[in-house]
């Protein structure tokens, strides 16, 4: 029998996960982001969409952010690529503040970016031989990506041969070739099916478990940012502000039947209280008057 | 109480009965794809339907026909104007022809009963005006392969034609001799053979002859040439040898296509990188663009004369028009091809590390060639359009002049088969371009797909369609 969700508290931790996240804060910071703040100019005055944004990413930590549509969660990364300036504030990378897109932050993004005239192979040694490496020199460690998103028999395929989810492991393995210092991940199951998504975010799990990589993850999805994070950005709307940062206390590894585990729920739960608080759930209710008979097969 | 719900019905075309799947699927349906045989079907229809048309306006005279075609004519003293065999005449005209022959034959016949019969007119005169009747049987002599097209003249010839007629001895078939006109055969043929039996030039009949009464069939105007007639003379043009300074038709295609290409390749060449950097970078779009707007509003055919005081003769005043009128619409529409290339992909490359430059070179190039080639493929048409007015410029040359002048001498049915030309090949420089797209840009979504080619499929689909409708039994499997 589950207790109700409200009634446990989610920062209780089992002592191994306590100790995880004890290991965890020693470890160096990788990106360090500083009282970042993003107003858009516009016709009708100036839209804060970031505000004093602060947080870490340690190395090797799988971070997510979350937040309700319009909190800046998409502004905040691309920032963090240098696709985007701030307006003040300032990103470190390995204490070393970032200016511009650069091959040491991969990104993978929503929508899907394969170059289509290239193959597979060929998307994947794109960022090397942007760097001046010779094709040859890089084609063996290509391989050796492709291997891990385990796509080896596809390597010559274009990518309008590949299905969404194949696609975007590739996008992954392009990022990973240029050995970036984190993986940047805007939404990149978004557009997939259910099932695809669930198996994405295992490969995910697992690549990021084979790897010395640095993770920071946006989703809207509570369930995958759970199952994936050890730290949970949480982000309020209007302005775009830093609403907590919480430690997941499912342990590792993570597997598919955690999802019922009282702290997984309980920290759903509590997220789920953030993003949607109780004075804004009026629409679960609709308006609309009955127009079949009562006592209908269906009730 | 049990709510009554409604009972599913099935659409109408499901409840259809027909055979295979094919049969189910309805023919007019909102965006729904048609199958492949009845795009196949469709495609060789629309060709067929225009040349069904054109063949029906032609071959059933009671379609329209509205003049008459001469296949032989007549000469009438009261008359300046002389219509010849092939001319067309209105068909209200043509009885009111007629019958004032016949009023110049009646007049003549009492003349010859009168105290003068030759009213005055010297025998000289008389035999010239003899020597013409004569002649009038030619064209139709001609027609009934019974003289050749440089016989004309051979009166010899003639002569024992006008006698093998009058004997009886053999007839005009193809088309018939009209039956008032054997008999003046006949009467003309009595007093010449009294005279000569062998044509004799010394010794011809000074007596003043009957005219032969116009004959003629129900026809279309000139304009109008049947589809036959378009396709024996278009053969016909392009078996005569190049004369002097007459080119043959395949130098007048090649000097055509010199010039659109010329035109085409030039603007290309100079317009692509032109129109990649203004879509790449907002600097040279601003600089740019807003002035080739405005220019692209000028004809180009307006440039024309001031393009002959640039490049003076010969053809580089005609690549220039065609080049003007084709460049700045290029630098346009490759710019805006530019633009709509993915921005995810720029900046997923920069992500990657790619700089600035490489992002020109290694993202935009490549990422906009498939588009560009579309795009090309359309100007290349646009190119096409230019073709005439470019090689009216200046010295008038290749296919347009010989349009030009034929079209002035009314001979229609040598413009058509030189229009039909150069649509078909701008049309098969389109399809076999449309068709290696996929062979030259395999991760394009088409990708290689020439057997399934709407007008490969059509233009195969003929002679199995040929072979079913002849019934001949196909060879059995087994």
């Amino acid at each position: 029998m589950i207790p109700p969700a409200e009634t446990i508290d989610y920062h209780a931790q089992a002592p191994e996960v306590s100790e995880r996240f004890a290991q965890l804060k020693e470890r160096p910071v990788v990106l360090s982001v500083n009282d970042l703040t993003k107003i858009f100019p516009s016709r009708n005055g100036d839209v804060t969409a970031l505000k004093s944004v602060d947080f870490e990413v340690y190395r090797r930590e799988f971070m997510c952010v979350i937040g309700p549509s319009g909190c800046g969660k998409s502004t905040l990364i691309r920032i963090l690529a240098g696709l985007e300036t701030e307006t003040s504030g300032s990103v470190l990378l390995d204490g070393n503040p970032v200016a511009g897109p650069g091959p040491d932050r991969g990104m993978v993004f929503q929508s899907y970016t394969l170059f289509p005239w290239l193959t597979v192979k060929q998307n994947v040694m794109f960022g090397p031989k942007m760097a001046g490496h010779k094709e040859a020199s890089v084609e063996a460690d290509a391989r050796q990506w492709i291997d891990l998103v385990g796509l080896s028999d596809f390597e010559n395929a274009y990518p309008h041969q590949l299905s969404g989810g194949m696609k975007q492991r590739v996008a992954i393995a392009r990022a990973l070739a240029n050995r970036p210092r984190i993986l940047l991940m805007d939404e990149p199951f978004g557009a997939l099916d259910a099932q695809t998504r669930a198996q994405m975010q295992n490969y995910l799990l697992q690549i990021w478990r084979n790897l010395d990589i640095t993770i920071l993850f946006i989703t809207h999805d509570l369930d995958e940012a759970i199952y994936l994070a050890d730290r949970i950005l949480v982000l309020k709307a209007n302005p775009g502000e830093v609403d907590e940062i919480l430690e997941v206390p499912v342990p590792r590894p993570r597997n598919l039947d955690q999802f019922i585990e009282p702290e997984f729920i309980a920290t759903k739960h509590h997220i789920n209280q953030l993003i949607h608080p109780e004075s804004e759930r009026g629409g679960d209710t609709l308006p609309f008057p009955r127009m079949t008979t009562l006592g209908d097969d269906v009730e | 109480m049990a709510p009554v719900l409604p009972t599913y019905q099935r659409p109408a075309y499901v409840a259809m009965s027909g055979k295979g799947k094919d049969a189910r699927e309805p023919w007019f349906a909102v965006r729904r794809e048609l199958s492949a045989r009845r795009s196949t079907i469709l495609t060789v229809i629309s060709f067929a339907l225009p040349l069904l048309i054109w063949s029906a306006v032609s071959y059933l005279p009671f379609l329209w026909h509205p003049d008459v075609q001469l296949q032989l004519s007549a000469h009438r003293t009261d008359v300046a104007t002389v219509y010849v065999a092939g001319d067309r005449v209105s068909k209200g005209f043509f009885p009111q022809f007629q019958s004032a022959v016949r009023e110049q034959n009646e007049a003549l016949k009492e003349q010859l009963t009168s105290s003068d019969p030759l009213a005055g007119a010297t025998e000289s005169t008389i035999r010239r005006a003899n020597k013409k009747v004569l002649r009038h049987l030619a064209p139709l002599l001609n027609q009934n392969r019974w003289i050749n097209d440089d016989q004309y003249t051979d009166d010899e010839a003639i002569y024992h034609a006008w006698g093998e007629i009058a004997s009886g001895e053999n007839a005009l078939k193809r088309p018939p001799l009209s039956d008032e006109n054997i008999v003046i055969v006949q009467e003309n043929w009595k007093a010449m053979s009294a005279i000569a039996p062998n044509y004799d030039s010394d010794n011809f009949i000074s007596v003043p002859l009957l005219s032969l009464v116009p004959q003629g069939k129900a026809s279309n105007p000139d304009y109008l040439p049947a589809p036959d007639e378009v396709l024996t003379t278009g053969i016909k043009i392009f078996n005569i040898p190049a004369q002097g300074d007459r080119p043959s038709m395949l130098q007048r295609v090649g000097h055509s296509l010199q010039i659109v290409f010329g035109g085409f390749l030039l603007a290309a060449l100079v317009g692509v990188p032109i129109g990649v950097v203004c879509g790449t970078y907002p600097f040279f779009s601003r600089l740019v663009e807003p002035f080739t707007d405005f220019f692209r509003y000028m004809p180009a055919p307006t440039f024309s004369t001031l393009l002959v005081a640039i490049f003076l003769a010969n053809d580089a005043p005609k690549i220039a028009l065609v080049f003007i009128g084709t460049f700045f619409q290029l630098v346009l529409v490759v710019s805006n091809t530019t633009r709509r290339l993915d921005m995810p992909l720029l900046e997923a490359a920069q992500t990657l590390g790619a700089s600035q430059r490489q992002l020109l070179a290694k993202v935009v190039v490549p990422g906009i060639l498939p588009s560009l080639y579309d795009d090309l493929r359309i100007l290349l048409g646009w190119a096409w359009t230019w073709l005439v007015i470019a090689e009216l410029v200046g010295v008038k040359s290749g296919l347009t002049e010989f349009i030009e002048t034929q079209g002035r001498f009314r001979n229609f049915d040598l413009v058509f088969p030189v229009i039909i030309l150069i649509g078909l090949i701008g049309f098969f420089t389109d399809q076999m371009l449309s068709l290696i797209k996929g062979l030259i840009f395999p991760y394009t979504e088409d990708g290689p797909k020439a057997a399934s080619h709407p007008i490969i499929k059509a233009v195969l689909f003929i002679p199995r369609l040929i072979k079913r409708l002849t019934g001949k039994p196909q060879p059995d499997r087994a």
